[in-house]
């Protein structure tokens, strides 16, 4: 029987990695502010969750300067779209054994 | 670890509801930033009315055809022209336009200040109507900036036209701005 991905699973991971793979923020990536208003996470707890997911190698994050103020932008990566498609995979096929 | 099938279905409901609020982010950034760009198109056309009122017309649908071309260049930037093209964003504005133009033109008897009020309310209805599909935003900057300029319309007398200039200009810049926050 297949399992859920562990790292996904967890509901704050969860949510930022599907706002990450979100058609047209799946090549731009989203901002730390941004994620933090979707995921309804605290600065200190986002931070957390996003270092977690980049040592899976899920997304990256990459700080930069925008008009003299710090950005850290996140993206998913292929590896963590892909381990994404098939974690909702796995969610339907749940539901749909179930029905 | 096994999941039942209510924990995938409160999985997946928790992704379909980022997904909206991620799609209705883009579309409220992008539409942020456009009224932005409209809010400044405001000052440059009002202040062309000022200096040189005898070119105003001309000048006024300039100004016009370069908002039309930014916004459409911004839609497809922000990847919301992808599918259907600039296209969809300049058949929106011909229709608009075309309607204007039939009222304008051809059955109302309007005069400067009416033809102005007429013209930003009529897109404004537009933005109001967009909420409905969109989200409250939209209605909240359609109605409030068209009380608004109802409001200039009837009570600003002689400061009709600095007054209509800063409340559709600054207007459009505030609301962008909040939109793009939002």
């Amino acid at each position: 029987m297949r399992a859920p991905d562990e790292i996904i699973h967890q509901p704050i991971r969860l949510r930022i990695m599907a706002a990450l793979t979100t058609p047209g923020c799946d090549t731009e990536g989203l901002d730390f502010v941004r994620l933090k208003k979707l995921t309804g996470a605290t600065d200190g707890n986002l931070g957390a969750h996003i270092d977690h997911l980049t040592r899976a190698g899920y997304v990256e994050a990459t700080k930069a300067f925008v008009a003299r103020r710090p950005r850290t932008t996140v993206k998913a990566t292929a590896t963590g779209r892909a381990a994404f498609e098939r974690h909702v995979a796995f969610l339907k096929e749940i539901i749909a054994d179930a029905d | 670890m096994a999941l039942n099938r209510e924990q995938a279905g409160e999985e997946l409901a928790a992704i379909d509801d980022v997904v909206r609020r991620v799609k209705q982010s883009r579309i409220y950034r992008i539409s942020g930033e456009i009224a932005m760009i409209w809010g400044v198109m405001q000052f440059v056309q009002y202040g062309v009315y000022a200096l040189a009122p005898s070119r105003f017309g001309w000048s006024w649908l300039a100004v016009d055809a370069i908002g039309i071309v930014l916004t459409a260049l911004m839609l497809r930037r922000a990847g919301f022209a992808n599918a259907a093209g600039p296209g969809r964003a300049l058949a929106a504005f011909a229709l608009f336009y075309g309607f204007g133009f039939v009222w304008t033109g051809l059955i109302g008897q309007f005069g400067p200040r009416e033809m102005s009020v007429f013209w930003h309310t009529l897109f404004l209805f537009g933005y109001s109507i967009a909420g409905l599909w969109f989200g409250a935003g939209f209605m909240a900057i359609g109605l409030g900036l068209t009380a608004a300029i109802v409001a200039v319309y009837f009570f600003a007398g002689p400061a009709f036209w600095p007054a209509i200039a800063v409340v559709a200009g600054a207007g459009y810049i505030l609301c962008g701005y909040w939109m793009r926050r939002a």
